[in-house]
């Protein structure tokens, strides 16, 4: 298997590895028929993604797009999240195999869902989820 | 350890110096077809002959009992659907963990109206010879066994499932490709009727391999064409490929034995070390009935190809149990027929060793797996929760 330079750096020094607490959200996303799974927990500033964690289990690329994703999540607008697709995380570590495109579709899902749960627990009724 | 550590001899090994050696006038001068009446032919024909003297030798059987083909699968292939072919209908069995040589054969043959009975394997990944027995029909044409499992390395009664072959009437294939020049064989002590053996797993080239035929068994060619191999495998012969494989052949006699010792204790320093040092980690296959360098593992909550990848940026190849194809990852068939639970499956990892490894390797691969299974693990969600 051929892989980019930069998923090879990212696998070999993940950044933001780790869990985080009290997270403004957390989103996770699983793929069929593999066992892979990514879980993304997010910091909110002023409607910014200030901080990012990840865990994950899955391959070499998944791992890699995962430490990618939170680059690319890092500063950016919660709102710009929920449309962050496949092939932003695919183009992150320079492109990924087709056999391996599932990384990229994991990580971008995972990474949505945790905007999604920001976003939600936003507009929940004030005392439920708040987090200071 | 010199720059890269080769772990996947189960895969494929390195041609011994000894066999290039022997094959390269056969790229030269001795380029001819042995089929030719001149003397280009006789040349080409005698570097035949004395690679099948060398693995008839080997194999303690008579020379008119061994067709070169051009694969181990080929081999399982001729034996199978010659012997099928031969009798037109009827029963077959197997076991779940065959080489897909074997198992993709006897599929098509499903379609074709022959019935195919998989056996359930245990554990440890034996079969058990009762199983066999009690499967056998009065239409039962033919048993197909492997000698040794390629992922996990446990070795099969072969000679007691022979025992009963014999006793019924039936013929027995056994596939030897991981175990010939490995372990010995012994077709008549094993009632072994058909038995397929490739080069390039004993340091021989690729794409050349044999199929031993008992005198006597009821066999149709698969491929139609010359007169070649006696009318039972057509095409011109890869002389330079048959006469390495001889040669590898003749050095697995001198070799064998001392090295599958070696291999052996190399083997299990792995895995004591392994198993000292992280934690989670369970051993496939037979604990002794395995074959010498081989040493299959499950790690938990990890999965393989990151391990694979991971060992492959420190220079260290082995190979994954689980395999990614189009974002599926199957685990291991091999491992799922033996009941491992999955969440182990998905982190298997197969390490083979072979004649070039030492000592020093084995310390290099203990020194950057364990920190790599930490690693990754220590990303894992499914570690913390
Ligand atoms: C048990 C077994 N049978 C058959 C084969 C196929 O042999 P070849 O690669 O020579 O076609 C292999 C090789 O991987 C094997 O391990």
């Amino acid at each position: 298997m051929n892989y980019s330079e930069t998923l090879i750096d990212h696998f070999r020094n993940p950044r933001n590895a780790g869990m985080m607490r009290d997270p403004d959200g957390i989103g996770e996303e699983t793929f069929d028929g593999c066992g892979d799974l990514a879980r993304f927990y997010l910091k909110v500033v002023d409607g910014r993604v200030a901080d990012v964690r990840f865990q994950t289990y899955g391959c070499g690329p998944t791992i890699a797009a995962s430490s990618a994703g939170t680059e690319l999540a890092t500063g950016r607008s919660v709102s710009d999240l929920l449309t962050l697709s496949e092939r932003d995380v695919a183009a992150a570590v320079d492109g990924l195999p087709a056999e391996r495109l599932h990384a990229a579709q994991v990580v971008a899902g995972a990474i949505r869902a945790a905007a999604r749960d920001f976003l939600s627990r936003r507009s929940a009724p004030s005392g439920m989820k708040q987090h200071v | 350890m010199n720059g890269r550590v080769y772990l996947d001899h189960n895969a494929s090994t390195q041609v011994h110096p000894e066999v290039v050696a022997a094959m390269l006038p056969y790229f030269g001068e001795r380029f001819g077809n042995p089929s030719s009446v001149h003397s280009f032919g006789r040349e080409a024909r005698e570097g035949v002959e004395i690679a099948r003297e060398q693995i008839t030798n080997f194999l303690r059987v008579s020379k008119d009992e061994v067709v070169f083909t051009s694969g181990g699968t080929e081999s399982d292939n001729l034996a199978i659907k010659g012997v099928a072919g031969a009798r037109g209908a009827g029963h077959i069995i197997t076991s779940p963990i065959e080489h897909h040589a074997v198992l993709r054969t006897c599929q098509v043959l499903e379609t074709q109206g022959f019935a195919v009975t998989y056996l359930p394997v245990d554990g440890d990944g034996l079969v058990n010879p009762d199983d066999v027995r009690r499967a056998i029909r009065p239409d039962t044409i033919l048993i197909t066994i492997m000698h040794a499992n390629s992922e996990v390395g446990t070795i099969q009664p072969v000679d007691t499932i022979g025992a009963v072959a014999r006793e019924r009437g039936i013929p027995f294939h056994v596939d030897g490709v991981q175990t010939f020049g490995k372990v010995p064989i012994d077709l008549d002590g094993f009632g072994i009727d058909l038995l397929s053996f490739s080069s390039h797993k004993i340091y021989g080239p690729k794409g050349v391999a044999g199929l031993y035929i008992r005198k006597g068994t009821k066999m149709v060619s698969v491929q139609h064409g010359g007169e070649h191999e006696r009318r039972r495998r057509a095409g011109t012969e890869n002389v330079p490929g048959i006469v390495g494989f001889g040669k590898a052949a003749e050095l697995r006699a001198r070799e064998m034995e001392a090295e599958a010792t070696r291999l052996t204790a190399l083997r299990n320093r792995l895995w004591d070390g392994i198993s000292a040092r992280v934690a989670d980690v369970r051993l496939n296959g037979h604990p002794t009935r395995r074959l010498p360098g081989t040493l299959n593992l499950c790690f938990r909550h990890v999965e393989s190809e990151s391990i694979v990848l991971g060992l492959d940026l420190k220079g260290v190849a082995v190979s994954a149990g689980s395999a990614c194809t189009s974002g599926n990852v199957e685990p291991s068939y091999v491992l799922v027929a033996m009941g491992v639970p999955l969440d182990w499956a998905m982190g298997s990892v197969r390490a083979t060793l072979g004649r070039l490894n030492t000592d020093a390797d084995i310390d290099y691969v203990l020194e950057v797996l364990p920190p790599l299974v930490e690693r990754i693990r220590s990303l894992s969600p499914a570690a913390v929760s």
